[in-house]
């Protein structure tokens, strides 16, 4: 059977005391989108050496060596078998996509790709995603975190009757009452 | 003064026992992430339905919990919170990415972070999202040439809330519970307000 999820107030509290460790010790906090980032870049490079013309590829080997041997790259690792072993001890283990009910999952398919893509070209505008950026950025004071995390809900509120389809389903079931 | 923490930036640990910290904790990341249904897209898109708040909460909470934390720390003279690595400030790059981001996270129900938890569990949407996000990493490093400069513009540096107001961290972790608490507590009074059928 499976279990409850945390009260979102309790897990907030442990969240945070994760992430004040994390930078207590490593002096970063918890990232992800830059191993996408990096990973892309590393296969690039990889298949031909001369995409390390461009410029922000060849940042990433700037030190030599491979981009992937990255703090963040080895953490996000960590993130993988986290969720596994939560998810195998909590009995929700299990191969699905995530959607409302009645949503054919191609298309659930076609806009989590999309969704993928527009996501992991956004961080590299804002150096970090709303782990990288968000939490760690709030959680130092940064002024330009609280400008991103207002533009990612502002848009994805105003986004949102579009794919109210695929999260909520239809407002009302055929046949019903 | 002498600091203790960070850690790593003190040199009182070495690159090899960082890195086998990061798998560590981000072990104990994912972990957290699947205890609060961080893992699974529709339970993260009901945010933006009104249909839940964990969202907003757990974010809010988190930064108030951790900031406390280093707050008090500060206050023992123990951690040095200006070498922990802070964003810097891009204007622009930041309003347009995030709204680009919002998009992408009310389409997909995923971020980079809670997709990789996602995948543990085996939810097959967060595969296809990771693999998009190889896709948009490949489509910047191509438009990089053209968008170089307007993803360098705007840049304030590592600007602090307290800058702006003078003061110093006090300042900031002052303002920064005041508007993570006032944000929860809108949205809990706003959910109360519209919807008062749905959980």
């Amino acid at each position: 059977m499976e279990k409850k999820y945390w009260n979102p107030y309790f897990g907030g509290v442990v969240l945070g005391t994760m992430l004040f460790l994390v930078f207590a010790i490593a002096s970063q906090g918890f990232g992800a989108s830059g191993t996408f980032s990096r990973a892309t870049a590393q296969l690039l490079v990889n298949s031909d050496k001369s995409w390390l013309d461009n410029a922000y590829i060849a940042s990433y080997f700037r030190h030599g060596g491979s981009a992937l041997n990255n703090w963040t790259v080895i953490e996000t690792i960590g993130i993988l078998f986290g969720g596994f072993v939560s998810a195998l001890l909590a009995g929700r283990l299990m191969i699905r996509p995530d959607k409302s009910p009645d949503y054919p999952v191609a298309k659930r398919f076609l806009w989590a790709f999309i969704g993928g893509m527009i996501i992991e070209f956004s961080t590299r505008l804002t150096r970090g995603c709303t782990s990288g950026q968000g939490l760690d950025g709030m959680a130092t004071f940064s002024v330009g975190t609280w400008i991103f995390m207002f533009a990612v809900f502002g848009s994805a509120l105003i986004f949102s009757p579009l794919f109210r389809k695929q999260w909520v389903g239809g407002e009302k079931k055929e046949g019903g009452e | 003064m002498d600091f203790i923490l960070p850690l790593y930036k003190n040199a009182l640990i070495s690159p090899e026992a960082n890195m086998f910290f990061a798998v560590v904790m981000g072990f104990a990341f994912g972990f957290v992430l699947e205890r609060t249904g961080f893992t699974r897209s529709q339970y993260i898109a009901d945010t933006f339905y009104f249909r839940s708040l964990a969202v907003p909460k757990i974010m809010g909470v988190t930064v108030i919990t951790a900031t406390t934390w280093f707050i008090i720390f500060a206050w023992m003279g123990w951690i040095d919170l200006s070498a922990l690595f802070t964003p810097k400030t891009y204007v622009w790059p930041y309003l347009f990415g995030g709204m680009l981001f919002g998009l992408g996270m009310v389409m997909s129900g995923y971020c980079p972070g809670t997709a990789v938890a996602g995948l543990g569990t085996g939810k097959s949407d967060a595969l296809v999202f990771l693999l998009g996000l190889f896709g948009g990493a490949f489509l910047y490093f191509l438009l990089y040439p053209m968008i170089a400069d307007f993803a360098s513009s705007s840049n304030l540096g590592v600007l602090k809330l307290h800058d702006l107001f003078g003061g110093n961290e006090y300042i900031s972790y002052i303002l920064t519970v005041l508007l993570e608490s006032g944000i929860i507590g809108f949205l809990v009074l706003l959910q109360k307000l519209t919807n008062k059928g749905e959980k």
